[in-house]
């Protein structure tokens, strides 16, 4: 029903003698009827036609049905004459909207919310195409630029600039690196959404939550929006399922890398494809593709800091720990059991979305040269692939309807694992007092001195 | 030696000589609402020789026969008061969105092609239903509702997305008839169903589709 506020604005325009800039819906209601006759059906098709009313559901009078719901937007002036003529012929309704432009201004980004001061007026519950993510990316550094800095990181094989987000707090002391990548496949358009939103929330609320100003403190936060941009630009103009990147073998014919196979961890032995036409093909040998190559060389340049490392993904609601070329269990596999436990707990506890914790190999399938797995072998311990929502009803395409709640329930596990990150390498950490979490912060410190003890 | 699987109530049993043995307990939940619809305790054997798997399964309904008639029926007549016969075309969109009106069309397509996956799934290979590429209503003089469909299935762990066309033909209180034919890149026969399915060991099938 939404959708067709959509057709409101476009059939604002249509009418002569209205400007087309500021369409006002005051007063105006949507009412909801279920005809019972087929009387009743007639008068309210005359009524739709004569009135020249906005069907929002159905859409043609001709489509109204005895039985069915019909729901219409009454203009304001109209209201009153309408429910009149309503009564008289015992059509009962219900106002379903008592106030239509009352809607309309919530949904829309006004001044002085939250949003706009921290990029102005961005919406974190639709989609993005990569243009918008570009952008949203320098307004958040520029807005931001006491805690974000922005960096590039490479190109990608249609020669697009990759960049990546730190967040952290200037310091003089060393700091540790948390690392998260969103969009290593080009159709899982939920995780993008999510680094985004994530982004958002730190920079919202470092000021006044104590757990988020704590770690910004004593860890940066390394945030890449997406990684496959080539792949993410194809999946929004040619073909909305493609996975892989967008690099050209075989003379020309065949296109793209699972990235997520051509990372250097036991690469090209299971769970992949030698075969470009496969959305498994591993590349040509690991860190084949240059947008692999740039996050590798990267992650190996600071890997004595980095200690935690974070891939988003979608669908299947799991919380994957390495390995997926064996299931030889890793060296600290108790602990990342533990903590992801922990995440996918917490994670639950918002709104009851269950997720499964475990590694690749047992609970999914075999894969090899992930990039989890890669990180995991060079040192860095807590490494982490998400799948996010959902299980399979849309899959892939996940209604938009649905990113606040699935950002809302992962940022509860992601934080989960920064706070014992955070705690595991600085068990002393300064803890900042605001008067608002005064309480909550006196009992850390004291907890933390004493375990310093 | 019954070897206990990270997932949730699930055993695997390799018996020699004879294949894999897959013992499961599975909540299931309406596709639509997300509503619990009963739980089922199955046995998967998966012989030796390459050939369709023994099922045994039995499922605890939480809906009454009742209560899915009466939604088999609501379904059914939303599809039958459309004026013209319907088609549609990427169903979700690309933004996961589903028109209300093609919502009936859009749960066939799951109830049917759960047949196809049912037909193709083996021990290695599993299936989601991704996309609904196309629909068209074929308008018959019964009441049959028929529609042709081209689905697009997520194949697990190939992430492959194979492209199926499916004809699909349903009355409330009789079994989906499914007739797929998939194209497939990766292996080089293409496979169809050659006579009508509509299994009846199916937990969605048998007794019409419950949505």
């Amino acid at each position: 029903m939404w959708l067709s506020l959509g057709i409101i604005f476009s059939l604002g325009i249509l009418i002569p003698g209205k400007s087309s800039l500021k369409l006002q819906y005051d007063r105006d209601q949507v009412l909801h009827i279920v005809p019972e006759t087929f009387q009743q059906v007639q008068h309210l098709q005359l009524l739709c036609s004569t009135l020249m009313l906005d069907l929002w559901k159905p859409l043609l009078p001709e489509d109204i049905r005895a039985g069915e719901d019909l729901h219409i937007r009454i203009p304001a002036p109209l209201v009153e004459e309408v429910k009149d003529t309503l009564d008289q012929h015992l059509i009962s309704y219900r106002v379903l909207i008592p106030d239509v432009q009352k809607l309309v201004d919530q949904s829309m980004p006004r001044e002085g919310s939250s949003h706009r001061q921290v990029s102005g007026g961005y919406v974190y519950t639709k989609y993005h195409p990569m243009e918008e993510i570009y952008q949203w990316m320098t307004q958040i550094q520029k807005k931001n630029s006491e805690v974000v800095t922005q960096h590039f990181l490479g190109k990608t094989f249609e020669n697009r600039e990759m960049y990546y987000l730190q967040i952290g707090q200037p310091s003089n002391k060393p700091k540790k690196i948390i690392w998260m990548d969103c969009g290593i496949h080009a159709r899982e358009w939920i995780s993008p959404a999510f680094c985004q939103w994530f982004v958002k929330e730190i920079l919202q609320n470092y000021k006044t939550d104590p757990k988020i100003s704590r770690f910004l403190q004593n860890l940066d936060l390394y945030v890449l929006p997406v990684l496959n941009i080539d792949g993410y630009i194809y999946s929004w103009e040619e073909d909305r399922l493609w996975r892989k990147s967008r690099s050209l073998y075989e003379n020309g014919t065949c296109y793209g890398t699972d990235l997520n196979r051509n990372f250097n961890s036991s690469w090209g032995s299971v769970g992949i494809s030698f075969n470009c036409s496969s959305d498994l093909f591993c590349g040509s040998g690991p860190e084949s593709e240059p947008e692999t190559k740039a996050v590798a060389q990267f992650i190996r340049s600071k890997k004595s800091d980095i200690v935690c490392y974070l891939t988003m993904h979608s669908y299947g609601q799991l919380i994957l720990t390495p390995y997926g070329s064996t299931t030889k269990p890793p060296s600290n596999s108790e602990e990342l059991m533990q903590v992801g436990k922990e995440a996918a707990a917490a994670l639950t506890g918002k709104y009851g979305t269950s997720y499964k914790v475990g590694s690749t190999a047992l609970i999914l399938y075999n894969n090899s040269g992930s990039s989890r797995d890669w990180v995991h072998t060079i040192g860095i311990p807590l490494s982490y692939t998400f799948e996010l929502r959902d299980m399979g009803t849309y899959g892939f395409l996940l209604p938009a309807s649905q990113i606040q709640p699935t950002c809302e329930e992962t940022m509860l596990a992601v934080t989960t694992i920064i706070d014992y990150v955070d705690k595991k390498y600085f068990p002393n950490g300064a803890v900042v007092l605001t008067s608002s979490s005064l309480g909550l912060s006196l009992c850390l410190s004291i907890v933390l001195t004493w375990t310093a003890l | 030696a019954l070897i206990p699987l990270l997932a949730p109530s699930s055993l695997l049993q390799n018996i020699p000589e004879s294949g894999h043995k897959y013992y499961l307990q599975f909540s299931t939940e309406d596709y639509r609402t997300g509503e619990d619809a009963g739980n089922c305790l199955a046995t998967v054997l998966y012989p030796k020789k390459k050939s369709p798997p023994v099922v045994s399964i039995k499922c605890s309904h939480t809906k009454d026969q009742k209560e899915i008639h009466e939604e088999d029926n609501r379904i059914y007549q939303r599809i039958r008061h459309q004026s013209k016969p319907i088609t549609g075309s990427n169903i979700p969109d690309s933004y996961g969105n589903i028109e209300p009106a093609l919502e009936p069309v859009w749960a066939l397509a799951v109830a049917g092609s759960s047949s196809i996956m049912w037909e193709k799934s083996t021990e290695t290979l599993g299936y989601f239903l991704a996309q609904v590429k196309s629909v068209r209503q074929w308008i018959r003089k019964d009441n049959f509702t028929e529609f042709d469909y081209t689905v697009l299935l997520h194949e697990i762990p190939t992430q492959e997305m194979i492209s199926c066309h499916m004809r699909l033909t349903w009355l409330p209180g009789h079994p989906l008839k499914v007739k797929h034919f998939c194209a497939s890149e990766s292996h080089s026969v293409d496979e169809g169903s050659g006579a009508e399915s509509g299994s009846a060991a199916a937990p969605a099938a048998g007794k019409g589709a419950n949505f």
